[in-house]
């Protein structure tokens, strides 16, 4: 277990009591595999991301644990976790141009990271740069390095913060939304680089989406998160075979037929996902969910086992509902 | 060949176009006359020649001459140095300290961020020129203490510009990604943030060198600053009151260049506004 998440809670502080945004989720992440989190915007799923690298947002209140290779990393100092941050834990977010920034030069900005950890500086860093942009398959990398980031194009921008993230050699990467801002080709490029890279640097990968075609490409193992809390989580094959919670179910009905089947009426949940500070009571997703009954509208489904997943609901999907997706 | 060309912005309707040019115009002239006041001036600045008292404009001495018979555009163009360069130090000194207050404290956050910003409200507070004269008043004549008190009251403003800014840019997500790396906050602040800063300080400098500048001559005029015979411009114009009535051309030409000076940075640092996109 490279990573072992207990019971975190995110919480934004404000008069009058705390506004849940995270409530109570756990978590493992195995060495070398991907491990997705899917959910809404709003559930909570980048926020959860963060607080791994301790990077939530400074108004917020965190508790429960999250373990690294053994250690707590949970309200620790931030010079403690800065030094972690891009040498064990990298991340990558979805704004490849915004997270360049534009007054240097892109090489410049992937030699930061072994700067900031004192692995390397000058001519020795520079040159480093220059063979991570090679490892991510950017031609011409010597070139690209002196550029600047409104030079290049979109994908390759998004090359070099994979660079960036990677270059001080992280064993565990966090890519928040990577694929949201690029079309369909240059995203299924990027996931088999994200493969590939997986294989030859020997890293876990934590991925964040919104989007299940991402996850049916690289998932190994998936934690679907609805208004801050586990609706399932468990081994990817045996969620997208046969989803048990009604919300993933109903997540990947409106994925396959918008993908399948194009003229057929898109299938979308009914609708919107809470937003912070108004989660109902009971199950959180009992308002939109088509198998609610009474018991889901008081109490909240504890995380039980099924086979292969976990998932947190009183009324699973049966093997003749309706709404199971046939594939 | 090239069927698309990028289109020409629309020419700006405004006589802006026109009056950046000559504002940058008199500026060089004003810097010149700061750093070699004796190859441009004709006569001493200070030298009496009783002879020639109070005498109007000619080709002799172009602003005419002042009570002693010294010649007025000399005595303006060796003031320069005295009133611009104090002006120029004044918002010099205030930014420098003013962008490293407002650096820290905007980086730091939290309580010492509201610390550090209640003290600058406590100089926002207080009414600028009585601060500045009760300052001058209480460290004594000269331009020295002018420049002093003129910064103590100047560098909140730049204070609360920087922290605003670096506030606004550390959610950048390229500030985020850096820290995402493990970069260090000075570092942060020295690269990803300050180069962004600087566009909005570089446009306060050259507005307020302006300003400063008349800051500067008012307190003189008021007694607080230069001492008789250094040719600063705001004393030049209180030397002049006797005389409002019988040489109109002593109060004339000193205030002039006053004005001339502060529109000229003024509108150099619309320009710098317009140029950076705001």
């Amino acid at each position: 277990m490279i990573l072992s998440v207990r019971d975190l809670s995110i919480g934004f502080r404000r008069i009058g009591g705390d506004l849940p945004a995270v409530d109570k989720i756990s978590f493992d992440v195995r060495e070398g595999e991907t491990f997705v989190i899917i959910g809404e915007s709003g559930s909570g799923k980048s926020l959860t991301g963060m607080s791994i690298a301790g990077l939530q947002p400074a108004t917020s209140v965190t508790s429960g644990s999250i373990r690294f290779k053994e250690r707590e990393l949970l309200n620790r100092p931030d010079a403690e976790l800065r030094r972690m941050r891009g040498r064990e834990i990298g991340l990558i977010y979805q704004d490849p141009l915004g997270s360049l920034n534009p007054v240097w030069p892109v090489g410049d900005q992937i030699a930061e990271a072994l700067r900031a950890h004192g692995l390397a500086s000058g001519a020795a860093a520079a040159r480093r740069a220059v063979e991570m942009l090679d490892r991510v398959r950017i031609p011409d990398p010597a070139r690209v390095a002196t550029a600047y980031p409104h030079e290049i194009s979109g994908g390759m921008r998004q090359r070099a913060m994979i660079a960036m993230a990677l270059i001080a050699g992280p064993s565990l990467l966090i890519a928040d939304e990577p694929t949201t801002a690029l079309d369909v080709t240059i995203k299924a490029q990027m996931l088999e680089l994200l493969a590939e890279l997986q294989r030859e640097m020997a890293l876990t990968i934590i991925l964040i989406t919104h989007d299940m075609g991402v996850v049916a490409e690289v998932a190994d193992r998936i934690l679907v998160m609805y208004a801050g809390r586990v609706a399932e989580i468990g081994d990817a094959d045996a969620i997208m075979r046969t989803p048990s919670h009604p919300y993933t179910a109903a997540l990947m009905t409106s994925a396959m037929i918008s993908e399948a089947e194009p003229k057929q009426q898109l299938n979308a949940i009914v609708g919107v996902a809470p937003g912070l500070g108004s989660f109902p009571d009971g199950c959180h997703f009992h308002p939109r969910c088509p198998l609610a009954q009474d018991d889901c509208r008081s109490f909240v489904p504890p995380l039980r086992r099924l086979g292969d997943v976990a998932l947190a609901c009183h009324h699973p999907v049966g093997s003749d509902t309706a709404l199971m997706a046939e594939a | 060949m090239s069927a698309v060309l990028p289109t020409a912005r629309p020419r700006r309707s405004r006589p802006r176009g026109v009056l950046a040019p000559v504002a940058l115009l008199v500026i060089v002239i004003l810097i010149a006359f700061a750093l070699v006041p004796g190859l441009i001036a004709p006569d001493s600045p200070v030298a009496l020649n009783m002879a020639d008292r109070l005498k109007p404009p000619s080709f002799a001495h172009l602003f005419g001459t002042d009570e002693g018979g010294r010649d007025i555009f000399s005595r303006v163009v060796f003031g320069t140095r005295y009133s611009l360069g104090v002006a120029i130090a004044i918002v010099f000194a205030s930014a420098l300290f003013g962008v490293v207050y407002g650096a820290v404290s905007g980086m730091a956050r939290g309580s010492a961020d509201n610390v550090m910003m209640r003290i600058v409200d406590l100089f926002f507070g207080f009414p600028a020129l009585v601060l500045a004269l009760a300052v001058a008043a209480s460290i004594g004549r000269g331009l020295g203490s002018v420049a002093l008190s003129l910064t103590i009251i100047w560098w909140p403003g730049y204070a609360r510009l920087v922290r605003g800014e670096v506030l606004r840019l550390r959610e950048r997500p390229h500030v985020e990604a850096a820290r995402a790396l493990g970069v260090s906050n000075l570092t942060i602040l020295r690269r990803h943030i300050l180069p962004f800063v600087a566009q909005e300080v570089n446009v306060r400098v050259t507005t307020d060198i302006g300003y400063a500048l008349v800051a500067v001559t008012a307190l003189s005029f008021l007694g607080l600053g230069a001492n008789s015979p250094t040719p600063e411009w705001g004393l030049l114009i209180r030397d002049s009151r006797p005389y409002f009535g019988s040489a109109w051309w002593y109060l004339v030409f000193p205030g002039t260049m006053i004005m001339l000076t502060a529109t000229a940075f003024s509108l150099i640092g619309d320009s710098l506004a317009a140029r950076r996109g705001g």
